[in-house]
């Protein structure tokens, strides 16, 4: 179980994270869940200063578009890009869009962290 | 045998290229030129050029981005080279061996003289290496030692 | 205007062995634009960790990065015990602080190596690394391995630390003390390295939060966050005091560094005089339940983020690592522009970039 997770909706995602914004938190991070049909973000805000930690968290459907979050917080601008190429959210707008080859190089497999996507073998055997 | 020739066996130029390794082996290969180890007493001096190197020092696995860079970068170094893969993720991929975005250890994209497994590779081990990687350079230019 | 030039740092760069590439666009020698390339370092752990049955995990987390290596294991290891939850014996978490601080001993002395060495300070990237040396004898020592310890196990660590090791650990961590000491006076003291760090790549209070830096480079801009507040492990019992500086240039960052350097010995010496007798390792019963946990530890770097998911089998559900340096590249953005050519390996390097925990 994690605490202060605040269940949301797509389209109050912007205006939540504004509270974030003015409330001078710091952003952590967004972990991307893949649910068979569905895909889970979670936001984590680091409440500065002290180590309390909060989370938004939107479920949306595969082919749904997203809005960034980059005009608010610039540093989103990494994670996004790697959830867009990981698991295909489609986030609209990034600040800085690297097209899907953030990490991924041109001959990498596409969207390897859903559940379905094939991704070789076992890692570490 | 020639004047560079000799200072090819008795001063090798090394360059150290980091493929996509955890930086375990890179501290390791950074501490052979640390005063403990110190492999300069050898005559064996770290570059930043490929264009200046006699051995190439490779470390982790070959994903699919570095392995253009990798191409790249034996490419410039003059012959005769030798290439040491350091580590047992440059020698066969190992603990990432099948991860999707992995090609293999180094040697599924430029030619390997040496293979120093180990992980991380201990610096005794890749001093070793060298040396090794020397002898086969001494045989390869007709200058025994 | 000037003509503008594009130059590559990266991904091979005699500064900084890891392969990461920024496009830097330079109005004579000002740089005016940085464009980060990454992907360079991207293996993807995160699936193979999904793969793998949980306690193979271990080793594949420690080799995200080689450098903080102990403390990814560590981490790990405590957010799958949240899954359960599993109770940690007093005296594993007292060897996993110890071990933690060890590793940022040495993390924080090589990276003092790494900046001397980027400025040209040749002399002092070979003392600070003979010193670091030392520090990993006592890793090799304690744990087996100089590198990638594997020491952490879910329920505990695998290794416990007899009296004789103690002894020998107290008096080479006074002896590493003593040295980095003089080695700090005359780096925190120099007039040419105040003049190649003082006022070079400045990021305010506000920047940083807003930026959502991590760890001492939040630190070095006078923002009092540090996961070890928390009081996980032995923290708690230890009086931990975060190390703060307010001017937020290198030279503060390098400052936060060598403090928390002497810090880290103490803590350890600390440590060490009030760890408990008993167990090192419980026995974790059955798969990891269907539950979420997260999990944040101040590495070397700055904060780790362990995002766990677990589904009721030997593998998890979902594994997610934020790593500090993902979260210090956004200030690269910021900080870079505006300074002059020979400023930039000082300035990237004073994030403490660390590309492979990045890129995963």
């Amino acid at each position: 179980m994690i605490e202060n997770i605040k269940e949301i909706k797509k389209d109050e995602l912007l205006a939540e994270v504004k509270k974030f914004a003015d409330a001078k938190a710091r952003f952590v991070t967004a972990v991307c869940n893949d649910l068979g049909d569905k895909l889970e973000v979670t936001y984590f805000f680091n409440m500065s200063p002290g180590m309390e930690m909060h989370g938004l968290r939107m479920t949306v459907g595969k082919d749904e578009e997203v809005p960034s979050t980059t005009g608010i917080f610039l540093t989103t601008v990494l994670i996004e890009n790697e959830m867009k190429e990981m698991f295909g959210l489609k986030v609209k707008d990034i600040a800085i869009d690297f097209g899907g080859h953030m990490l991924l190089a041109q001959d990498s497999p596409v969207t390897p962290m859903l559940k379905t996507g094939a991704a070789g073998g076992k890692g570490g055997e | 045998m020639g004047i560079i020739n000799t200072s090819r066996i008795k001063s090798p130029w090394i360059m150290h290229f980091d493929n996509s390794s955890c930086n375990g082996c890179d501290i390791e290969v950074l501490a052979c030129l640390t005063p403990l180890y110190d492999v300069e007493r050898f005559g064996i001096v770290n570059m930043g050029n490929p264009k200046h190197a006699d051995v190439l020092v490779v470390t982790g696995p070959v994903n699919r981005r570095t392995a253009r860079v990798l191409k790249n970068l034996y490419a410039q170094i003059p012959d005769p080279k030798m290439v040491i893969a350091v580590g047992t993720c440059a020698c066969s991929g190992g603990v990432f061996h099948n991860c999707y975005n992995i090609l293999g250890g180094v040697d599924k994209v430029i030619p390997v003289d040496v293979y120093v497994p180990g992980c991380a590779a201990k610096p005794e081990a890749i001093i070793d290496g060298v040396v090794l990687a020397l002898q086969k350079l001494s045989k390869a230019l007709g200058v025994a030692k | 205007m000037a003509p503008r030039t594009v130059a590559p740092f990266g991904p091979q760069h005699p500064v900084l062995p890891e392969p990461i590439q920024l496009k830097i666009t330079y109005e004579d020698e000002k740089v005016v634009d940085v464009v980060p390339a990454i992907g360079y370092g991207h293996r993807g752990i995160e699936k193979a960790c999904e793969l793998n049955e949980y306690p193979k995990n271990i080793y594949l987390c420690e080799r995200i990065c080689g450098i903080c290596s102990c403390i990814h294991g560590i981490s790990y290891c405590e957010v799958v015990e949240r899954l359960w939850p599993i109770d940690v014996p007093p005296r594993a978490k007292y060897l996993r602080t110890i071990w933690s601080e060890m590793s940022r001993t040495h993390s924080h002395l090589l990276w003092l190596g790494l900046l001397a060495d980027a400025f040209g300070f040749e002399s002092m990237f070979m003392q600070f690394w003979r010193i670091r040396e030392k520090v990993l004898d006592l890793l090799e020592m304690t744990t087996g391995q100089r590198v990638t310890q594997s020491i952490s196990v879910v329920g505990g660590v695998r290794r416990d630390i007899d009296d004789e090791q103690k002894k020998k650990c107290i008096e080479v961590l006074r002896e590493v003390r003593k040295e980095s000491e003089a080695l700090i006076n005359v780096l925190a003291n120099d007039y040419t390295v105040k003049a190649r760090t003082v006022g070079k790549g400045v990021l305010t209070k506000e920047q940083a939060i807003a930026l959502g830096c991590a760890g001492p480079h939040l630190r070095a801009s006078g923002v009092k966050e540090d996961c070890r507040m928390q009081g996980l492990q032995a923290y708690g019992d230890l009086g931990f005091e975060p190390i703060v500086e307010k001017d937020g240039d290198c030279y503060a960052r390098t400052l936060v560094r060598c403090r928390e350097l002497l810090q880290a010995i103490d803590l350890q010496l600390e440590a060490f005089s009030k760890m408990p007798e008993g167990e090192i390792a419980v026995r974790p019963k059955g798969n990891p339940p269907a539950n979420e946990a997260v999990y944040r530890a101040e590495q070397p770097r700055g904060e780790v983020f362990y995002y766990a998911k677990g589904n009721g089998t030997r593998n998890l559900e979902r594994l997610r690592v934020r790593t500090p340096t993902y979260a210090n590249i956004p200030s690269l953005l910021v900080m870079l522009p505006g300074c002059e050519l020979p400023d930039v390996p000082v300035i990237v390097l004073s994030i403490d970039p660390c590309i492979s925990c990045t890129e995963r």
